[in-house]
C-alpha cells in the first residue's frame, strides 16, 4: 500500500510539474506576490505617501517648519498668503493647505482641508513642537505646558461633508460599499466560470450549444449570477442594517486614523441616491466585465484543476483595483485615483470609491461610464468568440495563437 | 427536407470538410459513414448550426438553419455530457424547456420518456449515481424528447451492451415511424444498414460514396459466387469466367469473386450441367464491404 502510495505521489509531482497550468500558476504567483510585496509602496509613491499639504505663511517661518513636518507630509507647496479655496488644493494636488502664524502667545495654525478629518490636530502638534519651543526661547517668559498645546483650527473647504462625523461615516460607508463590490463581483463572476468549467469538462457543453443559441446560453448564466449577487447584496446590506452599521474603520495612507464604529445614522446620512444609483451601476458594469471575460476563460479548459491558474491573471486587476480604490478614499483627486478610474475592470472601483467621498465632477463620471460600457462590449465580443469556439474544443489546450486566430476569425 | 449543398470547413490551415453533398428526405434514416477524422463530426455539427460553413450551405426544409429551426432539432453527440449532479427527470426536463416545451405537455412526454427507456426507478435519482448504459439512456431521452424533426445521432450504440443497443434500435425506429428524420453515424455496420435507408461515406472531408445501398450495389463491380458442394467440375467452370478470382476456402462450399455483370442465370445453369449443385448464391457487397472499398480507394 505505501509503496503503491509513493508510486502514486511521484507520478503526480511528474505530471503536474510539467503541465502548463502548473507551471503558467508559479509564474503568475511569483509576479503577484511581487506586486503585492512593492504595491503598497508603489501607490503611496504615487498618491505622495504621507498626505500632500500646501504650507501657507510667512516665508521664513515656513522654512523652519518644513523639515518638522517633512516626516509626516508630503509639502506640496508653499505660499506666502492667498485665499485658500477648492482651486488652490487642486493647482498643488493637496488635500490641505496648513496656513502658520506666529502670534504672541506663540504659533497658531489653521488647517484648510476638503476633509475634515484629513489633518490630524496630534499629529500637527507633535510635529510642530520644536518650531513652538524654538518660538518661546525668543520670549521672556512661557508656560511649557500652555506653549504645547498648539491652536489648531480646521476649516473645511468645499467639503461635500458638513461635520467630521459624517466625513468619517462616508469614507465608513465608502469602505463597507468597496467591500462588498469587490466580493459581489469576484464571487460571482468566478460562479460564472465554474458553470462554464463545469459544462465544459463534463461534455455536455455540445448538447447545450446543439440546443441553445451559445449567446443566449452565456448571457443566460451570467445575468442569473449577477441576481443571485443582488440576492447576496440585500443579505449583506440588511445584515449590515441590522447590525447597526459595517466597520467604520478608514482605510488609506499613513497619517489617519480610525473613526471606530460606523453610526449607523451617519451612515444613512451620506448614503445618498445617487451614491445607490453608482454602486449598482459600477457593480454591474464590473460584473459583467469580469464575467464575461472569466467565462471565456473557461471555455478554454479542458479539466477543471486548471481553473485556478486560468482564472489568477484575470483577479490580479480587480486585486489591484481594490487596493487602488482603498487609497482613493483617502486622495480621490490624486492623479493615479484619477486615471486609474477610467480603466476598464479597474474603474468600477476607483470611481464609486472617489465619488463616495468627494465631489466627481459628472464629466469624470460619464466619461467613466463611456469608457467601460465600450470596453464591455469589446469584452463581450472576444469573449463570446472564444467561448463560442472554446466550448467545442477538447483535448490539447489551445495555444495562445489558436486563441489569437479564433478572436481575430 | 435536408440539403447540405457542398460544404466546407477550415480550421486555421487545417481543412476539415472539403466538400460534402447530400439530400435527406422527411421521416427517412440516413448513414452518414466515415473513418475517424473524415469530418462527420464537423458534417454535423454545420447541419445542426453549431458550425457555420466556410462554403456551401445547410438548408432545412428550402431555408438556411436559424435558432427557430434548431428548437426542432435533437443532437446526440459523440462525446457524451450529463449534469452529473443533476436528477434524471430535472435533466430531461431543462433539455425539453430548452427546445421550448411546456407545462403540462412536459411532464407527459418525460413520462413516457422515462417510462419507455426503464428509468422509472432512477427518475429521482442524481445522474451520477446512474450506470454509464442508463445515463446514455437519458441523454437519448434528452436528445428526443421535444419529438425532433430531425436527430443527429453521432456513434448512438457506442458503448451500449446489446440489450440497450436493442432498445436504442426501437426507440429510433419508432421515431422514424413518427417523423422524425434521423441522421446517425456508427462504426457498427450492421446497424446503420438495417437502420438507414440512404448512406454517404466520406472521407478526407469529401464524398466518398452516397445513395441508397442498392444503389450502391449496383455500381459494385463483382459480386461473390458460393455453390455447394464443392466439385472440381463447378471449380473448372467458375474459374472459366473472366476476372474469376476464388477466395478463401469456404465449409461445404466454393467462393469466387465474378464481374457483377456476369448473367447469373446463364451460370447456375451451366454448373448444373456439369455438376450437381444443392446451393447456388450471388452474394451482393455488404456496407461493410463498400465502405472499406470507398476508404480505401481514397487512401490510394
Amino acid at each position: 500500500m505505501i509503496e503503491d502510495f509513493v508510486t502514486v505521489y511521484q507520478a503526480e509531482i511528474m505530471r503536474r510539474i510539467r503541465s502548463r497550468p502548473y507551471i503558467i500558476g508559479l509564474l503568475v504567483g511569483v509576479i503577484a506576490i511581487s506586486l503585492l510585496t512593492k504595491l503598497p509602496t508603489m501607490i503611496e509613491g504615487a498618491f505622495g505617501g504621507a498626505r500632500a499639504i500646501l504650507l501657507v505663511g510667512d516665508p521664513a517661518l515656513l522654512a523652519r517648519a518644513k523639515p518638522l513636518l517633512a516626516g509626516d507630509y508630503k509639502i506640496a507647496g508653499t505660499l506666502a498668503s492667498t485665499t485658500i479655496d477648492d482651486a488652490t488644493l487642486k493647482h498643488y494636488h493637496a488635500s490641505s493647505a496648513v496656513e502658520l502664524q506666529a502670534r504672541a502667545g506663540g504659533l497658531h495654525v489653521t488647517v484648510y482641508s476638503h476633509d475634515p478629518g484629513e489633518v490630524h490636530r496630534d499629529t500637527l502638534s507633535q510635529a510642530l513642537l520644536p518650531l513652538q519651543l524654538q518660538l518661546a526661547t525668543h520670549r521672556s517668559a512661557g508656560d511649557v505646558t500652555k506653549l504645547t498645546a498648539i491652536p489648531v483650527t480646521i476649516v473645511t473647504v468645499a467639503s461635500k461633508f458638513a461635520s467630521a462625523g459624517q466625513a468619517s461615516a462616508a469614507r465608513g460607508v465608502a469602505y463597507t460599499l468597496l467591500f462588498f463590490l469587490y466580493l459581489l463581483i469576484i464571487i460571482n463572476s468566478q460562479l460564472v466560470m465554474s458553470s462554464v468549467a463545469e459544462e465544459k469538462t463534463s461534455r455536455i457543453a455540445e448538447l447545450l450549444i446543439a440546443s441553445v443559441n451559445p449567446t443566449a446560453l452565456l448571457t443566460g448564466k451570467i445575468i442569473a449570477s449577477a441576481t443571485l449577487g443582488f440576492l447576496q447584496l440585500g443579505v449583506w446590506i440588511a445584515a449590515a442594517v441590522y447590525l447597526g452599521g459595517g466597520s467604520g474603520s478608514t482605510a488609506g495612507g499613513s497619517g489617519q486614523e480610525t473613526s471606530g464604529l460606523l453610526s449607523l445614522s451617519n451612515a444613512l446620512d451620506v448614503i445618498t441616491p445617487g451614491l445607490v444609483v453608482a454602486f449598482l451601476l459600477f457593480f454591474i458594469i464590473g460584473f459583467l466585465q469580469l464575467s464575461t471575460l472569466f467565462a471565456g476563460a473557461a471555455s478554454l479548459i479542458n479539466r477543471t484543476e486548471d481553473l485556478g491558474s486560468i482564472a489568477l491573471p484575470l483577479i490580479m486587476p480587480i486585486v489591484f483595483a481594490f487596493i487602488i480604490a482603498i487609497a482613493a478614499l483617502g486622495s480621490p483627486d490624486a492623479p493615479l485615483a484619477v486615471v486609474c478610474s477610467y480603466l476598464p475592470l479597474v474603474a468600477p472601483f476607483v470611481m464609486f470609491a472617489r465619488m463616495a467621498v468627494s465631489n466627481v465632477p459628472l464629466w469624470q463620471v460619464a466619461l467613466s461610464i463611456g469608457i467601460n460600457l465600450v470596453a464591455l462590449y469589446l469584452i463581450a465580443v472576444l469573449a463570446g468568440k472564444i467561448y463560442r469556439v472554446g466550448m467545442l474544443l477538447y483535448g490539447r489546450a489551445p495555444s495562445l495563437r489558436q486563441v489569437w486566430s479564433v478572436i481575430r476569425s | 427536407m435536408l440539403e447540405v449543398d457542398h460544404v466546407r470547413k477550415e480550421f486555421g490551415s487545417v481543412r476539415a470538410v472539403s466538400d460534402v453533398h447530400f439530400d435527406i428526405e422527411d421521416a427517412t434514416t440516413f448513414g452518414l459513414l466515415g473513418p475517424n477524422g473524415a469530418g462527420k463530426t464537423t458534417t454535423m455539427r454545420m447541419i445542426l448550426g453549431i458550425l457555420v460553413p466556410d462554403g456551401g450551405r445547410v438548408t432545412w426544409n428550402g431555408a438556411a438553419i436559424h435558432d427557430k429551426s434548431r428548437r426542432h432539432f435533437g443532437y446526440l453527440p459523440e462525446e457524451r455530457g450529463i449534469y452529473g449532479k443533476m436528477k434524471v427527470r430535472e435533466q430531461i426536463a431543462y433539455f425539453g424547456k430548452l427546445h421550448g416545451l411546456r407545462e403540462p405537455d412536459l411532464s407527459k412526454r418525460i413520462d413516457r420518456w422515462i417510462e419507455q427507456l426503464g428509468l422509472a426507478v432512477y427518475q429521482d435519482r442524481p445522474c451520477a449515481e446512474l450506470s454509464k448504459g442508463n445515463q446514455q439512456k437519458v441523454q437519448v431521452a434528452c436528445a428526443a424528447v421535444h419529438a425532433p424533426q430531425l436527430l443527429v445521432l453521432d456513434e448512438p450504440f457506442s458503448g451500449l451492451d446489446p440489450v440497450n443497443a436493442a432498445m436504442l434500435l426501437s426507440v429510433l425506429n419508432e421515431l422514424r415511424n413518427n417523423g422524425t428524420t434521423l441522421i446517425l453515424s456508427s462504426h457498427q455496420m450492421w446497424q446503420v444498414e438495417d437502420l438507414a435507408s440512404r448512406f454517404c461515406i466520406i472521407a478526407g472531408g469529401a464524398n466518398r460514396a452516397d445513395g441508397t445501398l442498392s444503389a450502391l450495389r449496383s455500381a459494385w463491380p463483382t459480386r461473390v459466387v458460393r455453390v455447394s458442394p464443392p466439385s472440381d467440375a463447378v471449380r473448372a467452370r467458375l474459374e472459366s469466367i473472366a476476372g474469376a478470382q476464388p477466395l478463401a476456402r469456404v465449409e461445404d462450399a466454393i467462393d469466387y469473386r465474378v464481374p457483377a455483370t456476369t448473367d447469373f442465370a446463364a451460370l447456375l445453369r451451366a454448373l448444373v450441367d456439369v455438376a450437381p449443385v444443392t446451393k447456388f448464391e450471388a452474394i451482393e457487397p455488404s456496407l461493410q464491404e463498400i465502405y472499406l472499398r470507398a476508404i480505401g480507394e481514397s487512401a490510394a
